[in-house]
């Protein structure tokens, strides 16, 4: 399940861990050197708010941290993919 | 060095002492490790690949660098000179 093929998750459905859409991905940033998985490149879902996240164009930038899981869907974590603040806050929390 | 993974595809493969590879057509990604472990090349140079299939998997620990080509280690010289030291064994 872990080793996937880049190509069969273009154009996958992106969907947040509250069970909201996101969009659709478009493509993935990879660090050459390290061999990295750094960011998601998505086309945002019309109805989402796109102000909260690090955008570029048309699109949305999230980090690859913030993915939870791939198969039929990407399921990503909301807090996470806003930006480092948001998980820091929940730490201080607890 | 950053790159959007698309990018990638449909370049040729280059070993760094210049021997035609192939072409990249897929990536193979570890979720779970977040990082690419992978390869897929087609259009495969039949000189170095004594197969019959369309194309093979390469390790991604093999690309030393990716631009306009991708450039990966020459581990097919590494292959010629066991396969001659054994056949000297022999």
């Amino acid at each position: 399940m872990a080793k996937i093929f880049a190509k069969n998750l273009s154009n996958k459905q992106v969907m947040a861990t509250d069970g909201s859409e996101v969009g659709i991905l478009f493509n993935i940033v990879m660090d050459i050197k390290s061999s990295r998985l750094v960011s998601l490149v998505i086309k945002p879902d019309m109805a989402l708010d796109i102000s909260k996240y690090k955008q570029e164009g048309e699109y949305i930038i999230l980090p690859f941290e913030s993915v939870r899981a791939i198969k039929d869907y990407i399921v990503i974590d909301k807090a996470i993919a806003k930006g480092k603040k948001a998980p820091q806050n929940e730490q201080v929390d607890i | 060095m950053l790159t959007e993974m698309t990018s990638l595809f449909g370049l040729n493969v280059y070993t760094n002492s210049g021997t035609y590879v192939g072409k990249v057509s897929d990536l193979v990604l570890d979720i779970n490790e977040r990082k690419v472990r992978g390869l897929a090349i087609s259009e495969i140079n039949k000189d170095l690949f004594d197969i019959n299939e369309k194309g093979v998997i390469i390790p991604y620990r093999w690309v030393i660098t990716a631009a306009d080509i991708v450039l990966i280690r020459d581990i097919f010289a590494n292959f010629k000179k066991k396969t001659n030291t054994e056949e000297k064994e022999v």
